[in-house]
């Protein structure tokens, strides 16, 4: 590899990326907007889940029981229904995601010392939140059940009300919970969403780069110079990867800085772990640069393969644990899994190279392949 | 100018539109995928709930009781992994993420639970993952609760003596429009839609910018076509290309594989697909006036995806957005776009339910429309 051309083949491309002002501009604005966006509006805490109730009983206790249900911040309390029928109606429309049916003689049930069924009718359209809705009435009405059974139990043993309660709480749980004491969405989500921001744009830029010198016939010039393939590959990759970084390290200072995420690890480590990463993801655009022959082409498709699975099989929204075998394979083979894991570990576990080494490898594997197999498919003797 | 001339002009844009979208074969090959192998992949095996998480255990206490409270923690939402004594290695595998929680249980455990002294396990919980983490740890307070409960009533042997009855109010849940509660159609769907909208936005825009950037645009200025006769087609002719696609992922892919119960009137999708596509095809026809090349066409459409699908409930559900976004969402065409093919696909609901959504994909999408094609006469016209 000659140092002169490889150079001039990078100033070449940092020309035209800095001539293009509105291609700059949105090199480096829409990254952050993007964290911004997502930050803010991917919150996963749901609350306010519209909820109705019909109480066949009308008796204090389903009352009672109701007032659990309607001052829970986790519903929003749309009214009671009198009819069964109006559920149909209610829950296609998507006024009401839960209904709530109290059975006929809950109270009576209840006081006599009997268990009661309490029917909960869930819009299954959108399943993480019918699961989550069927998560809060379980809790509430386990908390309301450990109530009552005090009660009883106070009646049968023939204990005090606090006895009863002492007795039956007697083995508590003590829980801690790990890199995000608070539970905030956020605080897990900002390391993810580095991740994915940065598998959007570098290989769209990369891809285009080289396609737009096909499509506008500029690349015969490199075919007729002494430039060779590697030299130009790198050249033009180099560019693109920095702007990643610089990128990476903006999205960092939001992470930390606006979103406030704990940042446990090593930046050293972390500006490592970038570098790689945006090799990587500029390698993608590169392969997928010598299949293709026009932008269209390189848009679309370069969209298609990245975006998708760093939404999808990164573990951003669904965990890596609860996908089937096959997802599980094509979430590994997706280097936004790898690097999701190193930020992960640098921004909440405060681990580095030391635990992290087989995904940063894996990285650096992924991005020496993608060199070579662009290497391998781009040609300077196109035959048309 | 008449009537024929019009249509005759529309037709011949049209057909070159296909032909040079034809003649892409990568782009061709891209589009196939798109709306067939990448929904497969993305409905197969993603789920968004508690499942299988691994559970280490200390047990200190080795007793019946200890037991029986690991064997609590049970298949499908936890899964036994081990023993790990040494808490210093059991930090590690959490650190690793090779276990997502650690029990710890007292030596003096069983013999609490038969004196009614107070005892505590301890549970160690990896949330990075916020939604898991706290899936897991409401799963592990109910089961740890339910336990005490039950060995509070053994030992004051109450419950049997009364007959097995205790005032408890259970659980009865039904889940409706997708019975197993799981993730199997809803993801295909999204992902289905995901597609419609990307293409929909992206296809006209870069059929436009290809002509301002090879110039040919100049071309087709001179010719005796107006700016609408020129935009038009291009949007004509990647709608069909898309309902052809939309056509595959329908009946190739989510019905054949994915068992989806297309409950509703399939020829209102259609038509309402229609209408989606052509609408959101004003943000194309409008990006495509902005900008000069197709780098900065690519630019464009992630920074107004990536928001449009996140904030119109494809990943998250509505009722999650902070309240000034929640009116955003409104905004969003594809909002209401999901909530129509949900309802047709899932509840087999027709126009007479569906009409508020209907009438905002209307509105918002005369507006989008109205705007691409206000700025791209003004620059063209």
């Amino acid at each position: 590899m000659n140092w002169a051309r490889f150079t001039a083949v990078i100033a070449k491309e940092w020309a035209e990326i800095t001539r293009d002002r509105l291609f700059l501009g949105l090199a480096f604005i829409v990254p952050p907007i993007l964290m911004l966006v997502f930050g803010l509006g991917m919150n996963l805490d749901v609350e306010d889940i519209p909820l109705a109730i019909i109480d066949y009983d009308h008796s204090p206790q389903s009352r009672d029981y109701a007032y659990k249900m309607i001052d829970s911040r986790y519903f929003d309390f749309k009214g009671y229904l009198h009819d069964e029928r109006q559920i149909a109606k209610l829950i296609s429309r998507g006024d009401v995601r839960a209904v709530v049916v109290i059975p006929p003689k809950f109270g009576e049930d209840l006081v006599a010392g009997r268990s009661v069924a309490v029917q909960t009718l869930l819009d299954g359209q959108f399943p993480l939140r019918a699961n989550i809705a069927r998560g809060y009435i379980g809790a509430i009405n386990a908390n309301y059940s450990q109530e009552l059974i005090a009660n009883f139990l106070s009646r049968a043993a023939g204990l005090s009300p606090e006895q009863a309660r002492q007795q039956m709480g007697n083995l508590r749980i003590e829980m801690r919970m790990l890199y995000n004491q608070s539970g905030k969405s956020i605080w897990s989500l900002a390391p993810k969403l580095v991740m994915m921001v940065l598998m959007m744009t570098p290989p769209l830029l990369t891809a285009v780069s080289v396609v737009r010198e096909k499509e506008r016939g500029s690349i015969l010039n490199i075919y007729a110079s002494t430039v060779s393939r590697a030299e130009f590959l790198l050249g033009k990759v180099m560019p693109y990867a920095g702007i990643s970084m610089v990128n990476g390290v903006f999205l960092w200072a939001l992470a930390v800085f606006y979103f406030e995420a704990p940042f446990k690890g090593s930046f050293g480590f972390f500006l490592l772990a970038t570098a790689i990463y945006s090799f990587t993801t500029t390698g993608i655009g590169l392969l997928v640069s010598s299949f293709v022959k026009t932008q269209i082409a390189a848009v679309v498709m370069t969209m298609v393969v990245t975006l998708v699975p760093a939404i999808l099989f990164s573990g951003m929204l669904f965990p890596l644990s609860s996908m089937g075998p096959e997802a599980q394979a094509i979430a590994h083979l997706a280097p936004a899994m790898h690097y999701g894991q190193v930020v992960d570990g640098a921004f909440m576990k405060g681990i580095g190279l030391d635990k992290l080494w087989s995904s940063v490898l894996a990285l650096l594997v992924y991005a020496l392949v993608l060199f070579v197999l662009a290497h391998r498919f781009f040609t300077k003797r196109p035959q048309e | 100018m008449n009537f024929g001339e019009v249509l005759q002009h529309m037709r011949v844009m049209t057909l070159k539109e296909l032909i040079q979208f034809r003649r892409d074969i990568f782009l061709l090959i891209v589009v196939v995928y798109a709306f067939s192998a990448d929904i497969y992949i993305a409905g197969s095996g993603i789920e968004m709930e508690l499942k299988q998480a691994a559970l280490t255990v200390a047990d200190y206490d080795q007793s019946p009781a200890s037991r029986d409270l690991i064997y609590s923690f049970r298949q499908p939402q936890f899964k036994y992994q081990g023993m790990e004594m040494s808490g210093q290695k059991a930090m590690d595998l959490l650190d690793a993420g090779k276990t997502m929680l650690y029990l710890e249980i007292p030596a003096d455990f069983n013999e609490a639970l038969l004196s009614g002294k107070p005892t505590q396990v301890q549970l160690f919980v990896d949330t990075s993952n916020s939604v898991l983490g706290s899936l897991a740890t409401s799963y592990a307070a109910q089961i740890v609760a339910g336990f005490g409960i039950q060995k509070a009533m053994e030992r004051l042997s109450v419950g049997g003596a009364m007959g097995g009855g205790l005032p408890m109010v259970n659980s009865a849940h039904r889940v409706w429009f997708n019975p197993n509660g799981s993730d199997r159609w809803f993801v295909p769907i999204n992902e289905m839609i995901t597609m419609i909208t990307m293409l929909s936005i992206m296809l006209p825009a870069a059929a436009m910018v290809r002509e301002k950037e090879r110039g040919t645009v100049e071309q087709l200025l001179v010719s005796p076509l107006t700016p609408l006769e020129i935009m038009l087609p291009k949007v004509l002719a990647m709608t069909l290309v898309i309902l052809i696609g939309v056509t595959l992922a329908v009946y190739g892919v989510l019905g054949p594989v994915f068992e989806i119960p297309f409950r509703g009137n399939m020829l209102l999708f259609y038509v309402l697909t229609a209408i989606y596509v052509f609408s959101t095809a004003g943000f194309g026809l409008a990006i495509s006036t902005v900008v000069n090349n197709l780098a900065q066409v690519g630019l464009m459409v992630i920074m107004l995806l990536s928001p449009m699908l996140l904030l119109s409930g494809a990943f998250v559900p509505p009722e999650a957005m902070p309240t000034a976004l929640g009116y955003l969402i409104l905004l969003s065409p594809m909002h209401h776009y999901i909530e129509i093919v949900m309802g047709i696909f899932l509840k087999g609901i027709g126009l007479d339910v569906l009409w508020p959504s209907v009438m905002g994909l209307l509105l918002v999408g005369t507006a989008v429309f109205a705007f691409g094609t206000w700025r791209f006469r003004r620059q063209f016209g």
